[in-house]
């Protein structure tokens, strides 16, 4: 045997050293980053957690990079390979050669020839078992297991896991789309402005910037539709008042074509923004709704009727919202049920708006300007979701979302709305339960 | 003219054989204690000292005297006695009277040999025991302003007894960090003692033949020295030496640097000895015991809870586990 070819022995033996060495270290790591997978399943089963799936993926991925890694930095060097061949029953014959491999004289010479005999008449001593043990090996194949069990079994916590993430990627989105409208008001060129313009720009900023913050504060999809319906109808709002500021400028021309035509860009994109989603919130699943709509109370939803998309109200899709008609703009289209339902006069009625539908609060979306009068929303006897109102710009505007707040008698309404909830009732609007005790607080006037 | 002396004595190899048939030859006078004539052998090999422990009767004498009958070595024995005298050892100078008038003339004693066997070693007083130092260590007597050579190969075979301590003085550490083995000659089993008795008691004495003479001895102890040592085994010699030492809890001293000097020329031997030309980690693991028993002394702890120097070893061996 040449010393080239000892050499090349060791570095073969050196080669599936540390290729065992890291099929060892990866069985290894893997079994931690299977537990750790299994983790957070488990959690994904008790608390909502969306990305467990992904953490599960990256603990796996983490545990092939430190199997690499620390293979790579404990990686056998040829000495260590000699003495691993060694082992095999060769008594340090081969490590004492290789460290002597350049050195000269007579012993050592006559030991290396002897370690080269002794490799050559006995190569098949040396087996390195390239798998890592057969236990360790099986711990990993039932940690997987466990975890694909896991992974795929369906519960509860993890669909609400994931309809939370939806919720939050929409309301990103939306985040980020009332982002860019600020920034696109915002650097409108306000000195050309008349101050009153600039602080109805101002409001629409703040209004916006208001929806914002609720897309932050949305937990759930409910709350996500509610800030949806707010948003359109503000889009709607404000699509209008900035193309009556933009057709005010170029007819007075006191400003720049360049500003104006900003706005009037501006508002056809709001309007065309409010439309849509209009278009897109009603899905026509509330034709046969159409009962609702003869409740007119949708008349705020009349307004919308007048937008760019009026003829969207005619889809009356949202008629389901009739009751809740304190819901923007979508609910006008309550009116647009009109046509459809019983209430075919009360369609016109959406077009004059101002109807009376501002909903008694029976909608299970919490709005925080539904029918209170402005002089009474701080009244501790109000309940229910009057919560952050003082976050609310229709409240701190001293002004209602489509109508002035006023305070009159109840003697005044309460024969009106006597007759509606007793409507309702017969329309089997309310649960189960509840008739009677409706019929009893109303009693209770009389 | 011997093989040997053609040029024989530069091949590793065939030295290796011839003293493997010294072994042999010794072992047709000795009867089983395989071991202890593979330590002694050992200790030939590398000019070590050897302090053999063990009961009276066990053939200690007669291993000797055949070594030095297979080597062709002088032999000499010293009867250790409270009051032998380092003169009755070293020898003395006496006036010499003759026709030129009267002069000292040095007298040798039984030191100069070339095997001396000092036996029940601890029975004679420290100064008396002392008088062995400079000859193990450094091969020379000094009596008055002379110093006197002694011939090479030189070993001393010590021996003492392990129950009588009544009227003994212990060897000092200074002196029995000198020995290179402390061997410990245990009682023969019964099919060895039969040999022994058939052997003793026979009509017949085997006839011990030599194998190699002092030439011989000394070619091989100076191949031994060249035998390489790869470095994960010299660290793991070394590992072993230091473990005396760090902070073990049945260790009052650990082991001197001659210790690891001495393991060192020891596990070569052993190599050499089984017809290889490198040192094993198991050569190292088995001369641990003889090279370190006798360098190492044990603590308070250890004595009470009796452990020996062989279970510390033992334990260390273990803790630095290679094969």
């Amino acid at each position: 045997m040449e010393r080239k070819e000892f050499v090349r022995a060791i570095e073969a033996c050196r080669f599936r050293v540390n290729l065992a060495g890291f099929l060892g270290k990866l069985a290894a790591a893997l079994c931690v980053g299977a537990a750790a997978g299994i983790f957070f399943q488990t959690v994904s089963f008790v608390v909502p957690f969306y990305y467990a799936g992904l953490y599960t993926i990256l603990a796996l991925v983490l545990a092939v990079l430190t199997a690499s890694v620390a293979a790579y930095a404990g990686r056998t060097g040829m000495e260590q390979a000699a003495l691993v061949m060694d082992s095999f029953g060769f008594d340090e014959r081969i490590v004492t050669a290789y460290g002597n491999l350049e050195k000269e004289g007579a012993m050592v010479e006559l030991q290396r020839a002897d370690a080269m005999r002794q490799l050559q008449a006995h190569p098949d001593k040396i087996r390195i078992t390239l798998l890592p043990p057969w236990k360790r090996i099986g711990s990993l194949a039932a940690l997987f297991a466990a975890l694909l069990v896991l992974s795929l079994l369906p519960s509860e916590t993890k669909e609400r896991a994931e309809e939370a993430h939806s919720v939050r990627e929409e309301a990103k989105e939306k985040e980020e789309e009332i982002e860019e409208l600020v920034e696109a008001l915002e650097q409108l060129e306000q000195e050309e402005l008349a101050p009153e313009q600039q602080a109805l720009l101002q409001e629409m900023i703040e209004s916006l910037q208001a929806s914002q913050a609720e897309y932050q504060q949305a937990a759930s999809s409910d709350m996500v539709r509610a800030a949806t319906e707010k948003l359109n109808y503000r889009y709607e709002d404000m699509g209008s008042q900035l193309a009556g500021l933009a057709q005010s400028l170029q007819n007075g021309a006191a400003v720049s074509s360049v500003t104006a035509e900003s706005l009037q860009a501006l508002a056809e994109k709001m309007q065309g923004m409010g439309g849509t989603q209009l278009a897109q919130g009603t899905a026509g699943q509330s034709g046969d709704k159409g009962s609702n709509g003869k409740n007119g109370q949708n008349g705020n939803g009349g307004q919308n009727g007048q937008g760019a998309n009026g003829q969207n109200g005619g889809s009356g899709q949202n008629g389901q919202n009739g009751q809740s008609g304190n819901s923007g703009g979508g609910d006008g289209d309550g009116g647009g049920d009109g046509d459809s339902g019983s209430n075919g006069g009360s369609g016109q009625s959406g077009d004059s708006g101002s109807g009376r539908g501002t909903g008694t609060g029976t909608s299970s979306t919490p709005h925080d300007y539904v029918s209170i009068p402005n002089d009474i929303a701080d009244s501790g006897n109000l309940t229910g979701n009057a919560v952050d109102h003082d976050a609310s710009e229709y409240f701190r505007g001293q002004n209602g979302l489509s109508w002035e707040g006023t305070h009159m008698s109840h003697e005044a309404v309460i024969g009106s709305y006597e007759q509606n909830a007793y409507e309702g009732i017969a329309a089997g609007k309310y649960p189960s339960g509840m008739e009677e005790i409706i019929k009893a607080y109303f009693s209770n006037f009389d | 003219m011997s093989e040997w002396e053609n040029g024989g004595l530069q091949d590793p190899a065939y030295m290796a054989q011839r003293i493997a048939a010294c072994e042999k030859e010794i072992q047709k006078g000795i009867i089983g204690q395989r071991e202890v004539i593979r330590e002694v052998m050992l200790a030939m090999l590398t000019g070590g000292n050897v302090l053999l422990e063990g009961m009276p009767g066990l053939g200690k004498t007669r291993l000797v005297s055949t070594i030095g009958r297979v080597f062709d070595l002088s032999f000499k024995r010293i009867q250790f006695t409270p009051d032998l005298m380092p003169s009755d050892v070293t020898g003395t100078n006496i006036i010499i009277r003759n026709e030129q008038g009267s002069a000292f003339s040095f007298e040798r004693g039984p030191i100069f040999a070339n095997l001396v066997l000092a036996d029940e070693i601890n029975r004679a007083t420290p100064k008396t025991q002392s008088a062995l130092l400079e000859a193990m260590q450094e091969h020379t007597v000094t009596v008055g302003n002379d110093s006197h050579a002694l011939e090479e190969p030189f070993f001393v075979l010590a021996t003492q007894n392990p129950i009588e301590n009544e009227g003994t003085y212990p060897l000092p550490e200074a002196q029995l960090d000198r020995f290179m083995f402390k061997i410990l000659v245990r009682f023969p089993g019964r099919e060895e003692l039969k040999g022994i008795v058939a052997l003793t008691e026979g009509s017949q004495e085997p006839v011990i033949t030599e194998q190699l003479d002092r030439r011989g001895l000394m070619a091989a102890r100076a191949l031994v020295n060249q035998i390489p040592i790869a470095d994960a085994v010299m660290d793991y010699l070394l590992d072993i030496v230091m473990d005396t030492h760090a902070g073990n809890p049945y260790i009052r001293e650990g082991a001197s640097p001659r210790a690891a000097q001495a393991l060192i020329r020891a596990s070569r031997a052993k190599a050499f000895l089984e017809g290889r030309f490198n040192v094993s980690f198991q050569d190292v693991k088995d001369m641990a015991f003889p090279v370190l028993r006798h360098r190492i002394i044990l603590s308070f702890d250890a004595v009470s809870e009796g452990i020996s120097e062989d279970d510390v070893i033992e334990k260390i061996l273990e803790e630095n586990k290679k094969v």
